[in-house]
């Protein structure tokens, strides 16, 4: 498996010249606890990220998403320039589009059996679940349009305007100060004026692209690589170890990890919970990224980026090759868990026991890291079998747009 | 052992049976952690001193007891009679106000309308099912969920939060999860007890005790009427225990 991991390829590639391979392994992470999450009742559940801080991994998919685009796309502008960077990202937001309608269609058939299984129509009157039966030819116009996003699938219409929003702000990568700023302008203002795109179910979006791209971009911005003018590559942005940030951090984290343990405790321990504190707590929406979940990611970010070295050996052992490989196949990856989590759930309704969990969990982590090893098998034929490529163009990929190289 | 003490020992086992298991189970075998309710319910207390216990339920279709035997077997119902059984001498007065597809801003309006009637000692509120079944946006219901409470408490009466009720199926389609958490928080932040019943269900689902969605067809109802009687005895013991801590330690708002 090793052989397959890019960045590993080289027998002693020099700290700082290849990829960064804690990206690819967080990535990895947090896609399959995206998997996790999304099959409700799956006891793994209970052990992600959402359970000790007040973000989870949502927050970290969507930074590292924005952390690969800015070094994919980055290096297609310096390269080619911006028309063929802008005509490949929306290549690859079509390939995202396509895949959400796909998923949606095996969203409705996996409702419409287990509402056969169940027969619950006695039980959830007064759900209105079933919007697909009532209206179907609506409720497919609507899932076109990305204003119809049932429940589980609203990460990638998130994903599609994100990218979408990237495409006029490419230049802007050069200029992270500029794209920071109005970026961070635009969070404030959809979060004061609490501005969201429409959904047709009542309400806005789950997550609200317009206040997520902030963390997006961050992530762009963290991942862009600049080209100096000789040609060689310059220094990413990076914000510098201090004594003061690292303990603000901890602090930070300390407390939201203490603010979501006691949330979730019995009711006497949950007395012990302030009840200003609890309104704050109330507050913290998912929907529009709110800063306390914002300033956690960021914490947690700046935390784990000075304390795991780049060249960490433990992120290049064996039990984690699989999530490297994940990280690096990001888009099948992520959309086979989606896939996955739809069977998961099914199986999980059939029964919740250990034998079922355990074979759920086993199934996910097995298939996900097929799906990255087939990715990384077909781009290593792609190349020609070349295992080594030229150490320029370790850490840029090739073909930012293709389906199975390291893209977002 | 005479012949004759027979019928007279299995009367007494008649008898004491029954009751042997209910001191065991007073709730349909939910575990008693669930049913504490953390906080106090003073105006409870007072009222129940007094004689007098006005009870106000709002919410969506379950409160209503969709697809038992009839609405003397809804939940709310069979609270109120197991109440006034328990307490002869308090004059119960129960107002149910709820309908399908309620979502909390819906509720929060009946709320007005009947707040503005009369005062209430006691509000169950149950909230987040639709919303949850609908996607629709978390902060939004706790914003609603905030201001109702606020004038439940300011009105003089106690309330008790009710959130959505477990089912495989919601679980499994919906993020009933994220709606659960925020009426977990408003309730700590209005210092109300929050009955859980999507825990409690859940716990009678994994025990086969009251499972509506694994009942066979023909026992369908029997064991609607079950699972609204098993939710009312629930709520008997919450009440009490919540009642007795504002009793040991009455606390001025």
């Amino acid at each position: 498996m090793r052989s397959l991991v890019r960045g590993l390829e080289g027998p002693a590639a020099p700290p700082g010249s290849g990829r960064d391979l804690r990206v690819d392994l967080f990535r990895g992470l947090a896609l399959f606890c995206i998997f996790i999450d999304h099959v409700p009742g799956n006891w793994l559940g209970l052990l992600t990220l959402r359970n000790i801080a007040l973000c989870d991994a949502t927050e970290a998919f969507v930074l590292l998403a924005g952390y690969a685009a800015g070094l994919a796309y980055g290096a297609e502008l310096d390269r080619r320039g911006y028309s063929f960077a802008a005509a490949s990202l929306v290549r690859r937001i079509g390939t995202l589009y396509v895949a959400h309608i796909f998923l949606f269609v095996v969203f409705t058939a996996q409702v419409g059996f287990s509402a056969a299984a169940l027969d619950t129509t006695a039980y959830l009157d007064e759900l209105h679940l079933d919007v697909f039966a009532e209206q179907p030819y609506l409720a497919l116009l609507q899932a076109l349009l990305l204003r119809f996003q049932p429940a589980f699938l609203d990460i990638l219409p998130l994903y599609i305007v994100l990218l979408l929003l990237l495409v006029p702000m490419l230049p802007l990568l050069r200029a992270p100060p500029l794209l920071l700023g109005l970026s961070a302008g635009l969070y404030l203002a959809v979060r004061l004026a609490d501005v969201n795109l429409p959904s047709w179910t009542g309400g806005g979006w789950f997550f609200n692209p317009l206040a997520w791209q902030f963390l997006f971009f961050f992530g762009c911005a963290l991942g862009y690589v600049p080209r100096r003018p000789d040609g060689r590559r310059g220094r990413r942005l990076t914000l510098p170890f201090h004594p003061a940030l690292a303990s603000g951090a901890a602090l930070i984290l300390l407390l939201g990890g203490l603010a979501s343990l006691i949330s979730q405790a019995e009711a006497e321990a949950m007395a012990l919970l302030p009840e200003h504190v609890a309104e704050v707590l109330s507050a913290v929406d998912k929907t529009g990224l709110h800063p306390l979940r914002l300033l956690s990611i960021l914490a947690l970010t700046y935390l784990v980026a000075h304390l795991v070295p780049v060249g960490a050996a433990w992120v290049r052992s064996a039990p984690l090759l699989p999530f490297v490989l994940m990280g690096q196949h990001g888009l099948p990856v992520f959309c086979t868990g989606i896939f996955l989590s739809f069977l998961g759930r099914l199986a999980l309704e059939l029964s919740d026991r250990w034998p079922m969990q355990l074979g759920v969990n086993l199934a996910g982590i097995l298939v996900l890291t097929a799906v990255g090893v087939i990715g990384a098998w077909y781009r290593l034929r792609g190349s020609g079998g070349r295992p080594v490529p030229a150490p320029e163009s370790v850490a840029l990929p090739t073909r930012a747009a293709s389906l199975t190289n390291s893209g977002p | 052992m005479t012949r004759r003490s027979w019928p007279t020992l299995l009367l007494l086992v008649l008898c004491l049976a029954p009751r042997g298991l209910e001191a065991q189970a007073p709730a349909c075998g939910a575990p008693a952690e669930l049913l504490e309710p953390g906080v106090p319910l003073p105006a409870v207390a007072r009222a129940a001193a007094a004689g007098r216990l006005r009870v106000l339920v709002v919410g969506s279709a379950s409160v209503l007891g969709p697809g038992t035997s009839g609405p003397e077997a809804a939940w709310p119902a069979r609270l109120e009679a197991m109440l006034a059984a328990r307490r002869p001498g308090i004059q119960i007065e129960f107002v149910v106000r709820g309908r399908r597809a309620a979502t909390a801003q819906d509720s929060a309006a009946l709320l007005k309308e009947e707040l503005a009637k009369q005062p209430y000692d006691l509000v169950l509120w149950q909230t987040g099912t639709v919303e949850a079944a609908r996607g629709l946006e978390v902060e939004e219901m706790v914003e609603t969920l905030h201001a109702g409470l606020e004038q439940v408490h300011a009105a003089g009466g106690d309330a008790v939060l009710v959130d959505p009720q477990f089912s495989r199926f919601l679980r499994t389609n919906s993020n009933v999860d994220a709606y659960r958490e925020a009426i977990r928080l408003v309730a700590a932040a209005h210092a109300v007890p929050l009955f859980r019943r999507y825990e409690v269900m859940r716990h009678w689902a994994d025990a086969e005790e009251v499972d509506l969605e694994r009942a066979p067809r023909e026992a369908r109802v029997a064991m609607a009427d079950k699972l609204n009687d098993c939710l009312a005895k629930a709520l008997v013991v919450l009440l009490r225990k919540a009642v007795a801590e504002a009793r040991a330690a009455p606390a001025p708002r």
